[in-house]
């Protein structure tokens, strides 16, 4: 009776979770699943299992695909590389200013996403002492900086970093600073302690980092909208674009699917390889 | 846990699933899946006239579009409570956002909405717009500028009331270009990286047929794609720096731009500001459009809205708006109050432009067919999202 009661309450607390899951994802999934296969009447949308939007989807922007990939596998990239020496920094050198510093990153979160990002389009202009410097140092010709690549890539840094720092933070915040002066007493040197004991054991961290920056910097449309140009757009404008500027439902319900397809596959792939045990922590691997 | 308890559970979970189907079956009957309603025909539609406007009124206009005055003094002058929102900020996007809501003959309680000629023909064909009750807007009909009143789209001006029309031309900063006087002059490489175009379909490629010589209001599918694909060249070689919608403005006050395509109202803004920004009127000539406010279906103040038509038609009124706004008036008599009380305005010529300096203009035109129309915007955005 007891093991009844204790699996009745489990799936109670289980059903506003479920509840959540089943009327903002399942349903809207199966409608946008649905809208996918209808075709554009002009006037309205016909459903007769138009596969073609898929075939489409992939032939008609590849290039904004594989552009997006690239943007956001650099920006996760730059930010892994500037995300951990922070993180390492604030958990273990920061002493007391060590909230300070965590506050520091989450402060730019006080101000929305938007205006953010609108801001570095002030920053980056063309007369901006930003760009005047760089080109002094021969860094930026003609004054350019904004509607480029880097900016875009830049943007994308800057607004995912802090999705980056603060998992990272966590995992190394509760390592065992034990486990470093055993490394240390065994006559580890301080690079063979870091990568044989400190990197493996925030392991966890970095793959839960890089997921969320990955997986939002890849639908991102906001950074390539304001910093980038023609030639910089991501697949998120476009599927922007055909929803709100054509109309072109299926075809924008098609697109979606195919990223988040192309996006589970990356991270089941990056989870494979990088250890399921990484993303659990070693904890939730052994219950 | 009791078996009371346990139901008590259960019967909560019960409801939750149940809920969730309700939702699933309400979102089945969400209009895009249904062929549209009969477009509203003869006076099948029409707008019925209560006695006094009274009540609430809801408003959808694009930002900056009004001064803070205006709303206030209709709430005095009638009673009306107006809710003023400024929520469309693309003809698209705004379309977008109200199909599924009008689709089902609902307005998101808005009485009155503001939108381009194309888009007001559009949604008129769609059977979203109502008509005018002509006695109660006896303002509109004494004053609507003559060279508006027989629009292709509304020849008896029944569901379209112009609120303000403006110019697409070129916008340059003289001291950085000044020899930009066409719109092919934008393609000059002197300029590569510094120029700019709408991401308007509607007004950036008829601009561009006029620099290749296409009379537009005539022109054919062809004209359009290959005016699209002159556009495409310039955006791969990096002669195009951006594809913008307003903020345009932003990139010419602070030196990204320094020629663009752009809106003869915002121009007379920007120059306040920085002298030598100006709005050019290209040699080949402008386009020219005009914003509506359109009554839609379901709306629930039809009265009110009325009222508020006949009242920003009224030259005192109107004249208070285009100080502020500085588009081009469609209200007759505008610039005769405006004379005495602000003559600088009124004697802009991008405010109140004399027929000598629109001679080349064109009305904005729109591609033919609605197959024609798709076919070119996925053309016109393929180059914008490169």
């Amino acid at each position: 009776m007891a093991a009844l009661r204790s699996r009745v309450s489990a799936y109670g607390l289980l059903l506003p979770g479920a509840f959540w899951l089943i009327v903002f994802f399942v349903v809207p999934l199966y409608f946008l699943g649905r809208l996918s296969l209808d075709t554009n009447e002009l006037t309205y949308y016909k459903f007769n299992w138009h596969w073609q939007n898929y075939s489409d989807a992939l032939s008609l922007y590849d290039t904004q695909f594989v552009r997006s990939f690239i943007y956001s596998g650099l920006a996760t990239l730059i930010c892994l590389l500037l995300a951990y020496p922070l993180a390492y920094a604030i958990a273990f050198k920061a002493g007391r200013w060590r909230h300070a510093l965590l506050l520091a990153v989450v402060a730019p979160f006080f101000t929305t996403y938007l205006i953010r990002t609108i801001s570095w389009v002030t920053i980056l202009s063309a007369e901006s002492p930003v760009v005047e410097v760089l080109e002094f140092l021969h860094i930026v010709n003609n004054g350019r900086l904004l509607a480029t690549a880097p900016a875009v890539v830049a943007g994308l840094v800057y607004n995912y970093l802090p999705f980056m720092v603060l998992p990272i933070y966590a995992s190394l915040e509760r390592l065992d600073t034990r486990l470093m002066e055993a490394a240390k007493d065994l006559y580890a040197n301080a690079a063979t302690t870091f990568f044989k004991v400190t990197l493996p054991l925030s392991a966890p961290g970095v793959v839960a980092g890089t997921l969320l920056t990955f997986i939002p910097a890849t639908g991102d449309y906001v950074n390539a909208e304001f910093l980038g140009g023609p030639g910089n757009q991501m697949i998120g404008n476009v599927i922007q674009s055909l929803y709100l500027k054509q109309q072109e439902y299926p075809a924008a319900a098609a697109l979606s699917f195919v990223l988040m397809a192309i996006i589970l596959v990356v991270v089941l792939i990056y989870i494979r390889f990088a250890g399921s045990e990484a993303l659990m922590g070693e904890e939730g691997m052994a219950r | 846990m009791t078996s009371a308890r346990r139901k008590a559970v259960v019967s909560v979970g019960f409801a939750l699933l149940a809920l969730a189907a309700a939702i699933l079956l309400a979102a089945c009957g969400s209009g895009i899946e249904e062929p549209p309603a009969e477009a509203a025909t003869g006076k099948g539609n029409e707008v019925e006239v209560e006695a006094k406007p009274s009540g609430d009124l809801t408003i959808s206009n694009w930002p900056y579009y009004i001064d803070k005055q205006t709303v206030p003094d209709f709430e005095k002058a009638t009673g009306v409570s107006v809710k003023y929102i400024e929520d469309v900020n693309s003809n698209e996007a705004f379309l977008a956002k109200m199909k599924p809501l009008l689709a089902n003959g609902e307005s998101g309680g808005r009485s009155l909405m503001v939108v381009t000629d194309w888009m007001a023909r559009k949604m008129h064909e769609l059977g979203y717009l109502q008509e005018f009750e002509p006695a109660a807007i006896p303002n509109f009909e004494k004053n609507l500028a003559d060279n508006l009143r027989a629009a292709s789209y509304d020849p008896g001006r029944d569901f379209a009331a112009p609120w303000q029309s403006g110019m697409t031309g070129l916008v340059v900063n003289t001291e950085k270009a000044p020899d930009v006087h066409t719109i092919c002059d934008l393609f000059d490489p002197k300029y590569k990286g510094k120029v700019e175009m709408l991401n308007e379909l509607r007004d950036t490629v008829p601009l561009v047929m006029k620099c290749e010589g296409v009379d537009v209001e005539h022109a054919t599918e062809a004209d359009w794609l290959k005016a699209i694909e002159k556009i495409k060249g310039a955006a791969e070689s990096g002669q195009i720096r951006r594809f913008t919608g307003n903020d345009y403005t932003t990139d010419m006050s602070n030196g990204n731009a320094v020629a663009v395509i752009g809106w003869s109202g915002d121009a007379v803004q920007l120059q306040a500001d920085n002298p030598n920004i100006e709005f050019r009127m290209p040699e080949e000539g402008c386009i020219l459009w005009s914003d509506n406010m359109v009554i839609p279906v379901g709306a629930p103040n039809p009265t009110a809205a009325e009222a508020w038509i006949n009242y920003v038609y009224d030259p005192v009124n109107q004249a208070q708006i285009e100080a502020f706004v500085n588009y081009v008036s469609p209200v007759e008599g505008t610039k005769e109050v405006l004379l005495k009380e602000e003559p600088e305005i009124a004697n802009n010529k991008l405010i109140f432009p004399p027929p000598s300096f629109t001679k080349n203009c064109s009305i904005q035109p729109s591609p033919g067919t609605p197959k024609e129309e798709q076919k070119i915007n996925q053309a016109f955005n393929a180059v914008l999202n490169g």
